[in-house]
């Protein structure tokens, strides 16, 4: 039973982690007022290019940190849309998703063949000493790859900046009110094109764990809706740092039950555990279990007179 | 006046035409580096398109089923709502019209309803799903296009159950690789050809386009309904001081908008598919978002763009089939349409 409870956790604990990378990206374009419906298309983005990064270099520090690197342009293009030319965000966010589609596909398929499924090198679990001996949550929380340290660090570096430091503060205004930031004299396009390129870059790091820190592989369309969980989740989570990452633990462990259940001779659809994240997303969007209060100033492209 | 609006639509139509030319050129680029053979490849896509009468026919109601996603979408957006979520709202108007289709005992009815139930009953189910995101949308102020997307996935996956679960619509089990998908249908509930000649396979999905084009684009645009929803979309704490139940209005357009996307979807298993199987919506919601974009409201624009995309994707296939390029190629070209015209239209408005 010890065993059963310490893999479930593991299995929510690594599920979770793209989506915490993506969501805490996204919460801080939220909260400047920019929101990115191409998360999505980011995150697959992301995963394509770490993949090939890892597959040519051989090494997947260097993939993930291409990957990384390889989506900032796109983003700087969403940037470029949403805050420059002040196009509808929703809008542009539907279209990067599709192109983001159709490169990795095409891509995928000319570099490594259709249906190919290359191996490639990942990370060696890290074995924290003492610690990953803890019943029940040890391995689960100790023993994963360096690259979920490094993300909960991020997270952390996250919540803290938003909430304890004048950028945060700064990046709060431009959501809730770019107008009195910007004759205070802080640049909104500049804060603004720095959020979206954050949350570029987190949303191609979580692309990059859920394929060459996961999967160990690229799969065409792998995401497949990871992206939009993750916006679920900085609405479940209210557009606060550690309610977003529990939205995201939720969304983890309703999706790793499916693993789970059989094992523990429960006999349900394997399609309702599949869907038990959405359902969660859209009972959590509907505001049905708290009130939702996102930055007055989201989505809406600010223009100086 | 007069002359502001003609050059406003000239502008529309200059930058709509200037992205699908510009997106089209990228495609053919790529199209290009990728083929083994340049004009092979092409020489296959049109093929697709139009190469033969049965390509034609495939096209068309390839086109059709868009065309009524692309209609929910412009019938919503007359009221400032955006259904992204015509993929679900197709998954569930197809298992409906295939379940009634399959077990409602309608396969004797005379006059064809052995076919027109199942398609209501299908245009009701794809009314319900999007319905949801407008009840969500009135009752809580829930962001419809974040409702609509979650209930893409929760329709996908409701389509997997039901064809994996026994009590559903999994057909019989004779041996061990039957595949996990719905019976076919019954032949009196397919939908009947337009034409005799066995190679054009046009079914009447064609005619039910033309006229759901024809009473929208007169309910949109001279009718009071139109007049309402405009006003909604335009200043919604403006129409309701002036008498008109905005909340009413918005569900309705939810109600009616998925009802489309609905009736494309018992559309694709009657006319086309015949039987149910995991997946089988496979981006037709997403195209004809895509086609109710392009379109920018117009219900004209709407039926342009169906047929262009429908082609388009017809001519993908085929070329993937015979020339190895794969047809994500349309994707591309779709994503792009999608953002250049996002990035042009605020361009169009600079100058006031």
């Amino acid at each position: 039973m010890e065993e059963q409870i310490a893999l479930f956790i593991a299995s929510m604990i690594r599920l979770a982690m793209p989506l915490m990378l993506a969501s805490t990206g996204e919460l801080v374009s939220e909260r400047a007022g920019v929101l990115n419906l191409s998360l999505e298309g980011m995150m697959l983005l992301g995963a394509f290019f770490a993949s090939y990064g890892t597959y040519v270099t051989g090494s997947p520090v260097m993939g993930i940190l291409i990957g990384v690197l390889l989506v900032l342009p796109v983003a700087l293009l969403q940037a470029f849309l949403s805050v420059t030319l002040r196009a509808n965000q929703l809008v542009v966010g539907i279209g990067f998703n599709l192109i983001a589609l159709g490169v990795t596909t095409l891509s995928y398929r000319e570099i490594f063949g259709p249906l190919s499924r290359v191996s490639l090198p990942g990370f060696d679990p890290v074995h924290v000493p003492w610690l990953s001996d803890i019943p029940f949550i040890g391995t689960a929380l100790f023993s994963q790859n360096i690259l979920m340290y490094v993300g909960l660090v991020i997270i952390v570096a996250i919540w803290f900046t938003l909430t304890r430091t004048s950028i945060g503060l700064a990046i709060r205004a431009m959501g809730e009110n770019p107008r009195s930031a910007d004759q205070a004299g802080l640049s909104v396009f500049k804060y603004r094109y720095g959020a979206v390129l954050f949350t570029g870059a987190m949303a191609g790091l979580a692309g990059g764990f859920l394929s060459v820190g996961d999967i160990h592989t690229f799969t065409e369309n792998m995401t497949n809706g990871a992206g939009y969980l993750a916006l679920a989740a900085v609405i479940f989570g209210n557009w606060s740092v550690w309610k977003t990452v529990g939205a995201c633990l939720l969304f983890g462990a309703a999706t790793s039950l499916q693993f789970q259940l059989p094992g523990w001779g429960i006999d349900v659809p394997t399609a309702w555990l599949l869907m038990l994240p959405y359902i969660l997303a859209l009972v959590a969007v509907a505001g049905l279990v708290g009130r939702v209060e996102q930055p007055v100033a989201l989505s809406i492209p600010y223009r100086r007179n | 006046m007069m002359k502001n609006y003609f050059n406003e639509h000239a502008q529309v139509l200059l930058t709509t035409f200037g992205a699908v030319f510009l997106a089209l050129m990228i495609g053919l680029l790529l199209v290009y580096l990728t083929a083994d053979d340049f004009s092979d490849a092409l020489v296959a896509f049109f093929d697709g398109m139009f190469g033969s009468t049965y390509a034609v026919g495939a096209s068309l109601n390839r086109a059709v089923t868009l065309a009524l996603v692309g209609m929910g979408f412009v019938f919503a957006s007359r009221a400032n709502l955006v259904n992204v979520g015509g993929e679900g709202q197709i998954a569930m108007g197809g298992i409906f019209a295939a379940a009634m289709a399959l077990y409602g005992g309608v396969s004797d009815l005379p006059l064809g309803l052995a076919w027109i139930l199942p398609l209501i009953i299908g245009t009701l189910a794809g009314s319900f799903w999007c319905g949801i995101a407008g009840v969500l949308k009135v009752q809580r102020g829930t962001n419809e296009v974040i409702s609509t997307l979650l209930l893409i996935f929760i329709g996908l996956l409701v389509v997997y159950w039901s064809v994996q679960s026994d009590s559903l619509l999994r057909k019989p089990r004779t041996n061990s690789s039957t595949l996990p998908e719905s019976a076919e249908i019954p032949e009196s509930t397919m939908l009947p050809y337009l034409m005799d000649d066995s190679s054009l396979t046009l079914h009447v999905g064609l005619l039910f386009a033309v006229i759901f084009a024809v009473i929208i684009w007169i309910l949109l645009n001279k009718g009071e309904l139109g007049f309402r929803l405009r006003a909604i979309g335009l200043n919604d704490i403006a129409s309701r001081r002036a008498g008109i139940s905005a909340k009413r209005d918005m569900m309705l357009a939810m109600f009616v908008s998925g009802g489309f996307s609905g009736l494309a979807g018992a559309i694709m298993i009657l006319g086309e598919q015949w039987y149910v199987t995991a997946g089988f919506s496979s981006g037709y919601g997403f195209d004809g978002l895509v086609a109710g974009l392009l379109a920018r409201g117009s219900v004209p624009g709407v039926l342009m763009a169906a047929l262009f995309f429908g082609f388009l994707r017809s001519g993908g296939l085929t070329m993937e089939m015979m020339s190895g390029v794969p047809s994500a190629v349309v994707y591309i070209i779709q994503g792009l349409v999608v953002v250049f015209i996002a990035g042009a239209s605020r361009f169009a408005d600079k100058r006031d």
